[in-house]
């Protein structure tokens, strides 16, 4: 850590924090302060200083922004959203200086304004001395992790829970992470992607040929991060389902198709966009009952609002396609049980359905 | 010998347990108040089911048990199968009806609803954030108005006119209700009106979207309440059967589901002059502080659970005082 540089951090979202911090290191050629992983006390003091009533990633972003103060930041970076999450960042300031702390705030949503050359702007705000050609290669190089994060992740919820020797896929996924948070480049990104699938690929497998396999949907945040979710998908896993999760930032935002492409083919159950990630989700869940899937699970934190607005578009497919979907809706609590409940029993269905035909 | 099967169902209420033989014929069944202590009333109900079969004619030779506390019971009895009490209530109730398409069941804090078709689960819903509607706030709502909730039914089957209650959300139905009562509305009709609240919240919170075909299966502890069945009736304009065993129904069918199940192990009674006690451990090595539940016979460490990772492991087998 170089003194007299700014130390930036960012609230921790799913397994993404080391892409920030590749950015700002080697990007923008300034401090990242890496706030510990989110614990009860994180979710508890983010609940302590929010709004009741807030959805549950605003609590869960605002207690990690604490802990990154509390571990020496002293600028915060808080993303834009199409939802709500648009004024997080402002309110969660606000309330982050009512309690006394200081530091500068970089709200990307105030630079939010369908022009992308005003990024630059925060950009500029952030280090004015900014090399161009090396924040584009950094940037470029990050994007290029966050696909590899994101595949490597798939691949591990949908071959996890069939592995022969126990804890093999988890060795080998946190291995992965853990390089991910040490990379200094292309060719080490590359060398660990490589290594990561290579060693997935030496796994010993006991997978049936047709696995049950569960699609699971929802709002972005919640459906991403396994603290938020309470490892929703390696509950699945371990049960030995096959676990696919369509919304990730590489097909969301990465590669999206657009609301004019996916609309068109959710017609008949939707003709409006009702939120950020409401048409993925519609298109996602129509996509997975066609390919058979055996069930689908919708996430939501209480009071999501365009998650709530598609439940009864969901219900249309489900009977439609004879999908059963369970719904499941998360708020700040950290047990786990009524969750394994609800689990297990959608998990002992799908084998009696399928055990039926 | 003969073999049977013992059922466990340990709810937040209510404490059921049944013996069966091969032909899921019940040989012994008991149903108690779990008050608070789930551990102490398991004991009580195996004293109660041990005199009612014949010890030398049948034998135990799987355990199951379902329910809120299943994994503390299961522990503690040696079970061989643990399971989700949906799988199980749907489970025993095929076994009596097959052709059953619509199981309902409200219980002490949840409610539920099963769908079946052809003798197969194929879809569930179960009350997510929000425990209104459930036995929890009949009994509740029966101590506000100084009413045994075992009369709730009787009572409000002689209303001609029920009390119109706000039924969405428990809060607000108890304030509507305070506000009916200090209006004059008779008893029976306050009663009535909750006992149609409950249908309704019900119907629009765990059976939304859902479609309800008969025959139509009404179990759990509400279903002893002839006011939510009469209700339920109405708005369903179907018949709906409770049947005498309704709330042993989570029991049969864990019971039925160990018979099914490979595992076999012989179930001893002398579990009831065991000495159970559980204690919470604050795993303190992290900030994330796992309340580690630890749980001992006869002060020796049987098993723990509730951490989240290796870190807060504890050996099972280690005498009480010497684990932190």
């Amino acid at each position: 850590m170089d003194a007299g540089k700014r130390n930036i951090a960012f609230p921790i979202i799913a397994n993404y924090n080391c892409i920030v911090k590749f950015f700002i290191e080697k990007g923008m050629d300034l401090n990242y302060i890496e706030q510990p992983k989110m614990t009860r006390r994180t979710l508890d003091v983010g609940t302590k200083y929010s709004p009741d009533y807030v959805c549950a990633p605003f609590k869960s972003t605002l207690g990690s922004m604490i802990d990154a103060l509390e571990a020496g930041a002293d600028t915060l970076i808080m993303t834009m959203g199409l939802c709500r999450l648009g004024y997080y960042g402002e309110l969660q300031e606000q309330i982050l200086r009512d309690l006394g702390y200081e530091f500068e705030m970089i709200n990307l949503a105030s630079y939010t304004t369908g022009n992308v050359k005003d990024y630059y702007k925060a950009i500029r705000r952030l280090n004015p001395k900014i090399s161009l050609s090396r924040f584009t290669k950094a940037a470029l190089i990050g994007l290029k992790m966050l696909e590899y994060i994101d595949e490597i992740e798939a691949l591990y919820y949908r071959n996890c829970g069939f592995e022969v020797n126990k804890g093999e896929y988890r060795k080998a996924y946190e291995d992965f992470l853990m390089a991910m948070d040490m990379v200094n480049g292309r060719k080490d990104i590359e060398r660990q992607y490589r290594k990561t699938r290579n060693a997935f690929r030496e796994i010993r497998l006991d997978k049936p040929d047709h696995p049950i396999r569960v699609g699971v949907i929802g709002e972005y945040f919640t459906v991403m991060d396994d603290f938020s979710n309470l490892g929703l998908e390696q509950m699945l896993a371990d049960m030995g389902v096959e676990v696919h999760r369509w919304m990730n930032p590489t097909n969301r935002n990465l590669h999206y198709k657009g609301q004019k492409n996916l609309g068109v083919q959710i017609s008949e159950y939707s003709r409006f966009e009702m939120g950020p990630t409401s048409t993925a989700n519609i298109w996602c869940a129509k996509n997975y009952a066609e390919n058979g899937f055996d069930g689908l699970i919708h996430v939501k934190s209480a009071g999501c609002t365009p998650e709530i607005d598609i439940m009864p578009v969901l219900e249309n497919i489900s009977r439609d396609y004879k999908i059963p979907i369970l719904y499941l809706t998360y708020d700040s609590q950290t047990s786990d049980t009524g969750l394994q409940t609800r689990v297990e029993a959608f998990n002992d269905m799908l084998r009696m359905r399928r055990a039926a035909i | 010998m003969k073999k049977a099967y013992l059922g466990i169902d340990i709810g937040s209420i209510s404490t059921k347990g049944v013996v069966l033989d091969d032909d899921s014929n019940i040989l012994a069944k008991e149903y108690l108040w779990t008050e608070g202590n789930p551990m102490g009333a398991v004991k009580k109900l195996l004293a109660e089911l041990e005199k009612q079969f014949d010890k030398d004619e049948y034998e135990i030779v799987s355990t199951g048990t379902t329910g809120s506390a299943r994994k503390l019971i299961g522990v503690m009895v040696g079970a061989t199968i643990v399971k989700n009490e949906i799988t199980a209530h749907a489970v025993g109730t095929l076994n009596f009806y097959p052709d059953v398409r619509t199981i309902l069941e409200i219980g002490g804090q949840d409610s539920k609803i099963i769908l079946v078709d052809n003798g197969v689960v194929v879809d569930y819903a179960m009350n997510t954030l929000c425990a209104a509607g459930t036995g929890a706030f009949l009994s509740s709502q029966a101590k506000r108005l100084g009413v045994e909730v075992e009369e709730f039914g009787k009572i409000a089957l002689q209303s001609k006119s029920p009390t119109q209650l706000a039924a969405r959300c428990t809060v607000f139905a108890e304030s509507d209700l305070v506000h009916k009562i200090q209006m004059g509305h008779t008893r029976q009709d306050i009663i009535a009106g909750l006992c149609r609240a409950v249908v309704n919240n019900y119907l629009n919170n765990v059976g939304k979207g859902k479609k309800i075909v008969s025959p139509v299966v009404f179990q759990g502890g509400v279903s002893r309440n002839e006011g939510v069945v009469h209700f339920f009736e109405q708005q369903l304009g179907t018949k709906v059967i409770v049947d005498e065993n309704g709330p042993l129904m989570g029991a049969i069918g864990i019971a039925i589901l160990g018979r099914r199940a490979r595992a076999r192990k012989k179930f001893d009674f002398a579990v009831e002059d065991m000495e159970f006690r559980t204690r919470e451990v604050s795993c303190g090595r992290c900030p994330n502080n796992c309340e580690i539940i630890c749980v001992y016979r006869d002060d020796v460490l049987i098993d723990s659970w509730g951490n989240r990772c290796d870190k807060g492991a504890l050996r099972a087998g280690t005498r009480g005082e010497s684990v932190k």
